[in-house]
């Protein structure tokens, strides 16, 4: 059990938001919180680098969702990464594997 | 301190030496006699019929009077309140007579103008050359501000008592207005469906947190009858609310069109509509179908759809089972436009079909608690009990949630619907 970490960095494409530890009913208002504070420009993109997430529960959908809504919102694109397995078959499950564009790691999801 | 009785003081000392060395001067001009009457405390020597025969001065002052008054004309209990005089009577005497001394005992005595001073007695025997006893010496502590000490804090303590009490009464209303709420968001008991045996069980995580997952069965025309089962993301208030709107919204939705398809995309616009555009998005997944016996054929026809929900599970009478898979059916609310899956399958005699949340497959197992029972557990648990009816299925898997112990930290809802063989009834309970 580690806790949620969040860095953000900025990529060509636009914010690369690394998330580790567990993203689970207490820890997801600290990511958007996080996310609410990022300003995302038309036409960027938002990275979700969730290659060192070891759990993810439907709190934590929730807040993927939620910055899923944030750029569209700002007209910019969202994007996941190295998504866990346990948790993409959570994604497939509930269907939003058709809705998040999908990367094996952040250096392909950075690539324009 | 005590070397230095007699010494002279040296003439190099410094001033500093010369100053303490003339306080204990004074100290030592304070006659024994004075040090008894004007002492710190009460004294009192009395013979050993309690008669006082000796009383110092601070003792006369706190009580106001005159030792004319006091000396060979009053006892010691005279001194004390009543209450004083029966503690005295009944434990200070009989101990004092069997110790020879005792110490630190709470007594109250009684002021000339009326008033009390608590105090703390201490007495000891004083015997004569051979032993016998000669007379009672006392000495009584000023305890007022002790007293008052002790006074503050029994408030402090029953001032914290009632706190806990009220805190206790508060929670035992919450709980109460919770579970009130909780049971409106899950039927009382399932209705009779001719033809068919539906049993349901739910399980919760915590008292103190209303559950996310729902479940209902109703009749929606003279045919068919349609249930669902779902679980909304979130738990707590906010979770209960999202339930509740749910709940009613399928029903509702069910009764203008009972397909599972038009049902579910009422409750995505319902919820989209709701909660997109409030920043906090919030969402289900659900299965909701309908169930159709045909009294000619004893069968019952299931058309179902899913909106992110984990596939249901068909138990067969020939003791195989399966998953009825729904892929790619989207999450209730998130989209404006979704798209649901959908399956459908007829129940013959001795066949069963079994919803469930994931609390049940998420559940953590195994000594380190580090594996999921997954859907291979429960696609296993459920060939081990195909062709049971509902109801034995349904506490099969209740026990199966109990063994998982400390491993089910989720919300577990699950409902199963069968034909019944001809040999069993159809009925319709809730299992708790």
């Amino acid at each position: 059990m580690s806790p949620l970490k969040i860095t953000a960095r900025d990529a060509t494409t636009g914010p690369v938001v690394e998330i580790t530890g567990e993203l689970d009913y207490a820890s997801a208002t600290q990511l958007r919180e996080q996310l609410a504070a990022l300003s995302l420009q038309p036409g960027r993109r938002l990275v979700l680098d969730l290659a060192g997430m070891e759990f993810c529960d439907s709190s934590g959908i929730t807040a993927l969702l939620a910055a899923r809504t944030q750029a569209l919102a700002a007209q910019a694109e969202v994007a996941l990464a190295a998504v866990p397995g346990n948790t993409m078959r959570v994604l497939r499950i509930v269907g939003l594997d058709q809705i998040f564009a999908l990367y094996p790691d952040s250096d392909t999801a950075t690539r324009a | 301190m005590m070397c230095r009785i007699g010494q002279q003081p040296e003439p190099q000392d410094a001033g500093g030496g010369r100053t303490s060395d003339a306080v204990f001067a004074a100290l030592l001009e304070d006659s024994a006699e004075e040090l008894y009457e004007f002492a710190p405390c009460g004294y009192l020597s009395t013979l050993m019929d309690g008669t006082i025969a000796k009383i110092n001065r601070t003792l006369l002052d706190w009580l106001g009077l005159e030792r004319e008054a006091v000396v060979g004309r009053m006892r010691f209990t005279d001194l004390l309140t009543v209450g004083g005089k029966l503690y005295h009577e009944t434990h200070f005497a009989p101990l004092l007579r069997m110790r020879g001394e005792i110490s630190g005992i709470a007594l109250e005595i009684k002021q000339a103008d009326g008033g009390r001073i608590p105090v703390l007695a201490s007495s000891a025997v004083k015997h004569g050359s051979t032993g016998e006893p000669l007379l009672i010496r006392t000495t009584l502590f000023d305890a007022r501000d002790r007293r008052a000490y002790e006074a503050e804090l029994l408030r402090g303590r029953k001032a914290a008592e009632e706190a806990r009490k009220r805190a206790e009464a508060d929670r035992a209303r919450l709980q109460e207005a919770l579970a009130v709420l909780q049971q409106s968001l899950l039927p009382d008991s399932l209705p009779t469906v001719p033809g068919v045996e539906a049993a349901a069980y739910y399980h919760t995580a915590s008292p103190d947190r209303l559950g996310g997952d729902f479940y209902d069965v109703f009749p929606v025309d003279g045919k068919r009858f349609a249930f669902f089962l779902g679980d909304v993301c979130g738990k707590g208030p906010e979770a209960a609310a999202l339930t509740s709107l749910t709940r009613y919204t399928l029903r509702a939705a069910a009764l203008h069109d009972p397909d599972p398809v038009a049902a579910l995309t009422t409750l995505n616009k319902v919820l989209h509509e709701r909660y997109a555009g409030s920043g906090d998005p919030r969402y289900c997944t659900a299965v909701f179908g309908t169930i159709e016996p045909d009294a000619a054929t004893g069968e019952a026809a299931i058309h179902l759809a899913s909106g992110g929900h984990p596939p249901v599970l068909v138990l067969r009478a020939d003791g195989t089972a399966g998953y009825l898979p729904t892929p790619g059916g989207l999450l209730v609310g998130v989209l404006p436009d979704a798209r649901f899956a959908t399956a459908g399958t007829t129940l013959a005699p001795g066949d069963t079909l079994l919803l469930y949340t994931d609390g049940l497959t998420e559940a953590r197992v195994g000594e380190d608690r580090t594996s999921l029972y997954g859907d291979d557990g429960l696609l296993r648990f459920a060939t081990g009990h195909a062709g049971r009816s509902p109801h034995a299925l349904i506490r099969a898997l209740t026990g199966l949630l109990d063994g998982f112990g400390d491993g089910l930290d989720d919300d577990t809802a699950l409902l199963a619907l069968g034909v019944p063989t001809s040999s069993s009834l159809s009925s319709a309970t809730r299992s708790h």
